[in-house]
């Protein structure tokens, strides 16, 4: 589980985030929707304790994550919005040594790593260096690295973007599955359609501030509008001053 | 297994695999020996070609004796025929010693005799040639004068007012010390260049690549972090010290020293010593260059910033080349100065204070962990962490 209270950020003098409160309940895949710029990664960056939130708390899991921030992460996956890969070492070696971080045996991460390769569809690339991967293969790596310790909850920083179709399913299943595992999952995207599709709650940024939070169903209701992305359109503009 | 651990083994699995960063730790090490080698050895060849000297000569058999004298000093002729001038301007020959028919005549009445020495002043080979040649003329003819003062009754020694006897302070093994200055230097170099790959790639690298971000997101302190990264850069550059070292010792002892009239002789246990005293430079090389790296956006980046660094530990040893100090205890605690001092001390068999050996690794080893500290910290920096 993920709580976010009123927490906000300035950079200076800007204002990212503005008083934004969510809650991500377990087996529950919770969508941080927003346009570019809106404060998603923010926000997401003071969930996972790399940055201090000028006032407000983030708990995961009741841990408040200033205050027991190594904790708090070691119950976290995260996969940023970067795919970063290390180009010589391979994918299953990345999947290694983020395992190993987390402080996982040797014969533990194995195992998991061989999982994981098979759940994603890794075989082929498991143990080519990573240079000169392809977008897709890049996601996949960093998703295995950020489930490698099985971890109760999972933020996705926009994990489908500039990802094929058949990538996007696979993105999407696993998705599915960690509901069905009872994880806590938190993904955060700037597609409608992709949210809608995937999410059993879905929150609303725009401007730093929350606008909107509800089932897809109640953020049509709330906009006056029969389709998703009207809405979405709608609630976001309300907020930008024209 | 620590965190620590764990970032290390990756980071030389990493830096291992970097054909780049492998090439440029084992370059230096391997080609600075050969380059001290390759110094020496010619200044060995310079000297053998002094001993064994071909002079040519015209007329020769105007003065036999002068030729007999010179012989013996170990001169060998030759017979220069043509115009002299011409010979050695056309460069066939180095010098050309002129000798005029009249010389034993003009002897023989205790008249002045003139020699000519046609030489090329532009020439550098041929000026320890020339010089010697007009030193050993001098020679004789200080000898022939001595001569005509005894058979005139007079004492030699009212023709030479003062004279300069030569006498050496430095031993033998100074000098050799002095003559081998460069191999400390070397030695330091070393530190700062092979470990630099990785302690940039870790740094800079890590941000270029953007995986900064998804590193720092695991449950570890970021110490444990610095820690990895900077023991694992540090293996490389105590590498390529301690190769560039061993290397040196083994080419020197290859070396014909003797030759120069030097005697240069390091012990296992010295080598040992030298290895331990510098040591500290590596850690102190690379937690300089992580300190850059982080600050840096990109690998290409941060190599412009650490040119400068390269510089810093050439400086004691390039001053006390020029400029020779008294060593002093509380120089060994002044980081890089200390360790040229300690190395140039062993190598020339001088007595080090043991203090000296504490002193200098713990002043290297508290400033490596204010620049390591700062590092860990600028982890922490949201500036540096998303950019």
């Amino acid at each position: 589980m993920i709580e976010v209270k009123q927490v906000s950020k300035q950079f200076g003098g800007v204002s990212a985030v503005k008083n934004v409160s969510f809650l991500a309940p377990a087996g529950q895949v919770t969508g941080l929707l927003g346009p570019n710029g809106a404060g998603k990664s923010t926000t997401l960056r003071m969930l996972y304790g790399l940055l201090a939130p000028d006032t407000g708390q983030v708990f995961i899991d009741e841990i408040n994550v200033a205050e027991n921030t190594r904790l708090a992460q070691s119950r976290l996956g995260v996969m940023t919005d970067n795919h970063g890969l290390y180009a010589r070492l391979t994918a299953r070696e990345h999947i290694h040594y983020f395992g190993r971080l987390h402080g996982m045996e040797n014969e533990q991460v194995e195992a998991r790593a061989s999982e994981l390769i098979t759940l994603l569809g890794m075989g082929p690339i498991a143990d080519r260096r990573t240079h000169g991967f392809s977008q897709g293969e890049r996601t996949k790596v960093c998703m295995a690295q950020c489930l490698v310790h099985s971890p109760g909850n999972v933020v996705l920083d926009e994990p489908t973007n500039g990802l094929d179709v058949m990538t996007t399913r696979i993105v999407r299943e696993v998705v599915q599955e960690l509901r069905v595992m009872g994880i806590t999952v938190l993904f955060s995207s700037h597609l409608m359609h992709e949210v809608a599709r995937l999410c059993d709650n879905i929150v609303i940024v725009s401007m730093g501030e929350v606008v909107a939070e509800g089932t897809a169903e109640m953020i049509k209701l709330l906009a006056q509008e029969d389709d998703l992305e009207d809405a979405f359109v709608k609630l976001v503009e309300q907020v930008i001053p024209l | 297994m620590r965190p620590f651990t764990i970032v290390l083994v990756k980071e030389c699995l990493d830096g291992v695999r970097d054909r780049r960063a492998v090439l440029s730790a084992l370059i230096f090490p391997v080609l600075a020996p050969f380059l001290v080698y390759f110094l020496i050895h010619t200044m060995i060849e310079l000297r053998s070609q002094d001993k064994d000297m071909l002079v040519a000569v015209q007329g020769a058999d105007n003065a036999p004796h002068l030729m007999a004298w010179m012989a013996e000093k170990g001169v060998e002729f030759s017979v220069a025929t043509g115009d002299p001038k011409t010979l050695v301007s056309n460069q066939s020959e180095e010098l050309v010693l002129v000798i005029p028919d009249n010389f034993a005549g003009r002897i023989a009445e205790a008249k002045t005799s003139y020699v000519e020495l046609v030489s090329d002043s532009s020439r550098n080979d041929s000026r320890i040639t020339v010089a010697r040649v007009r030193n050993l003329v001098r020679g004789y003819n200080s000898e022939l004068a001595s001569l005509r003062l005894i058979v005139r009754g007079v004492s030699p020694e009212v023709m030479s007012v003062i004279s300069i006897v030569d006498s050496e302070v430095a031993s033998q093994q100074e000098i050799a010390t002095s003559v081998l200055s460069f191999i400390p230097i070397y030695i330091v170099l070393a530190a700062f260049i092979s470990g630099m790959g990785i302690a940039v790639d870790s740094t800079a690298g890590e941000r270029e690549r953007k995986t900064f971000e998804a590193l720092l997101i695991n449950p570890v302190s970021r110490l444990q972090i610095v820690l990895g990264k900077w023991v694992a850069a540090t293996l490389f550059a105590v590498l390529g010290m301690s190769l560039t070292l061993v290397l040196s010792m083994l080419v020197m002892s290859y070396v014909q020293l003797e030759e120069l009239g030097l005697r240069f002789h390091v012990s296992a246990l010295q080598v040992i010593a030298m290895l331990l005293a510098t040591l500290p430079l590596a850690f102190l090389a690379t937690s300089m260059q992580m300190l850059v790296g982080i600050f840096a956006k990109s690998f290409k980046d941060a190599q412009s910033y650490i040119g400068f660094l390269v510089l810093l530990p050439m400086l004691p040893g390039l001053y006390t080349m020029f400029n020779p100090i008294k060593t002093e205890t509380w120089m060994y605690a002044v980081p890089m100065l200390g360790q040229h001092l300690l190395l140039t001390d062993v190598m020339g068999g001088v007595a080090v204070p043991v203090i000296g050996y504490f002193l200098s690794p713990l002043a290297v080893l508290l400033l490596c962990f204010v620049f390591s500290a700062i590092t860990a910290r600028l982890f922490k920096r949201e500036s540096i962490i998303f950019s």
